[in-house]
């Protein structure tokens, strides 16, 4: 194999790779807070807002995410009426669609970070004259994002790996470009490149956490 | 004077009746020393004193004021004044695990005093030298000893400069060896003159420092005095049975 090869397929290769970042950090760094955001309105004392978001979170968790993409990326333009008003770029739709899906996942982590805090430690605030929203970002919030940092930490591994779902609606990502390589090639050299690079991303991401996981020990 | 006075106080559960018309007054600079059987309702009793629960029926009032008058309560920002004249020790220290000791310390006074860093931190300083662990400033609860978390919180609780503390047990969760310099700490505070209500399997304590001794059974106040005589010299049978259970 001669580095000119090598360098002519690669370099789409890579170019791919920015778009699977690129869905990667949009993904994370909205689905986050919106999950969040999903988990208050669960825990909610206004009823109807609770079960909208439950609702949500259930739908969400319970379908595939593919058929989300699908549903984004071809159903919404199906629409009688709105329909041609929903036609939105491809990447903008499979961003929404990570979004959507992985705030829901986001949100039950968080849930379950929620519940894991002590009861004592609101009393504790309480007697001490904090308010509700003192108590909720300086003693609640900080003990939940501890946590929910390990099921984070996969919860991002996990959406690395799904952003190849972008291959079925057809936005050219580092799979995308090592599939047509291959095909075009007879080699099988593309796809372990695309292996290496997902897992350099990865390691990345575990790196990190771990670090984050370090940081925030508390001890 | 009185500081803390309950009359005719009563707690529910739907149809469990926790306290059934409890009455009692503490005086300034009182260390009273609350005992009784599992179940009896001591925990409900000061948790409904700091509002950490709300009382079905019965009076509250706080040097002079009404947290609850005839099973009404005052209005929100009435009772947070009224219960912030009050500190709270709990069993299980509840401790910030993410803040340090002396952030621990901090929290409250800057979050909800907003007072001045450098009043706050002259004071922190103060109480970490008080309960001995100057040292351990910068050390996360999880490093700590259980006697060592418990001196914590009793200086956590002192900082928001409470009129009176309430203890719930404070050296139950702890191994016995370590009691001892939590029950030492309690004692530097009474002989500072510090109003207190302390329920405690402690009778070793209560006998020492308390000057005051309510017995409570299954929702009541059975019988009240000097811990030497209450202790000693019971009135009631159920206060008799309990001691010599408790002693065994
Ligand atoms: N949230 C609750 N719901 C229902 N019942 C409760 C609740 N909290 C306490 N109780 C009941 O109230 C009664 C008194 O409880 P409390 O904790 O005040 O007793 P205690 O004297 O502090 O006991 P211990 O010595 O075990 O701490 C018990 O029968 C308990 O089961
Ligand atoms: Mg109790």
């Amino acid at each position: 194999m001669s580095f000119e090869y090598f360098n002519t397929i690669l370099m789409p290769m890579l170019e791919g790779a920015q778009m699977t970042v690129l869905l990667f950090l949009i993904a994370i760094l909205v689905s986050i807070p919106l999950g969040f955001l999903l988990t208050l309105m669960a825990r909610s004392s206004i009823r109807p807002v609770a079960w909208l978001a439950q609702i949500y979170i259930y739908v969400m968790r319970g379908t595939p995410l593919l058929l989300q993409l699908l549903f984004i990326c071809f159903g919404l333009p199906m629409l009688p009426v709105i329909g041609e008003y929903l036609v939105m770029d491809r990447f903008v739709a499979a961003c929404l669609g990570f979004i959507l899906n992985y705030a829901a996942y986001f949100a039950e982590i968080f849930r379950g970070g929620l519940l894991a805090i002590d009861k004592g430690q609101y009393e504790a605030a309480q007697v001490l004259g904090l308010n509700k929203w003192q108590t909720m970002t300086r003693v609640i919030l900080p003990q939940m994002f501890r946590v929910a940092l390990p099921a984070v930490s996969n919860e991002s591994v996990t959406l690395v790996k799904d952003t190849a779902l972008l291959y079925a609606v057809a936005v050219p990502e580092l799979l995308h470009y090592a599939q047509t390589a291959v095909n075009r090639d007879f080699t099988i050299m593309p796809f372990l490149f695309a292996g290496i690079i997902y897992l350099l991303i990865t390691l990345f991401l575990t790196i990190l956490f771990k670090w984050l996981e370090k940081r925030f020990k508390f001890q | 004077m009185s500081i803390i006075e309950v009359s005719n106080l009563k707690k529910s559960y739907e149809k469990l009746d926790v306290l059934k018309g409890i009455t009692f007054n503490v005086n300034k600079n009182d260390v009273v020393a609350v005992v009784g059987p599992s179940g009896s309702g001591k925990s409900t009793m000061l948790r409904s004193l700091v509002h950490l629960e709300e009382i079905s029926g019965g009076s509250i009032r706080v040097s002079g004021e009404d947290l609850v008058k005839d099973g009404v309560y005052s209005k929100p920002q009435e009772i947070k004044r009224i219960t912030s004249k009050m500190g709270m020790v709990f069993q299980h220290f509840n401790l910030f695990p993410h803040l340090t000791v002396k952030e621990n310390l901090e929290l409250a006074p800057r979050m909800a005093r907003k007072e001045e860093n450098s009043v706050i931190q002259r004071r922190s300083t103060e109480l970490l030298e008080k309960i001995g662990l100057t040292d351990k400033a910068t050390a996360y609860p999880a490093n700590l000893s259980g006697g060592q978390k418990q001196r914590v919180a009793i200086a956590r609780a002192l900082m928001m400069g409470p009129e009176i503390l309430l203890f719930d047990e404070p050296t139950s969760a702890l191994d016995p060896e370590l009691t001892g310099e939590v029950l030492q700490v309690m004692k530097k505070l009474a002989e500072d003159q510090m109003t207190m209500i302390v329920v405690t399997h402690e009778m070793g304590f209560a006998k020492e420092v308390a000057n005051r001794a309510i017995f409570m059974d299954n929702g009541e106040i059975i019988e009240t005095g000097h811990p030497d005589e209450l202790f000693t010299n019971p009135k009631f049978e159920r206060t008799r049975s309990f001691l010599i259970r408790s002693l065994k």
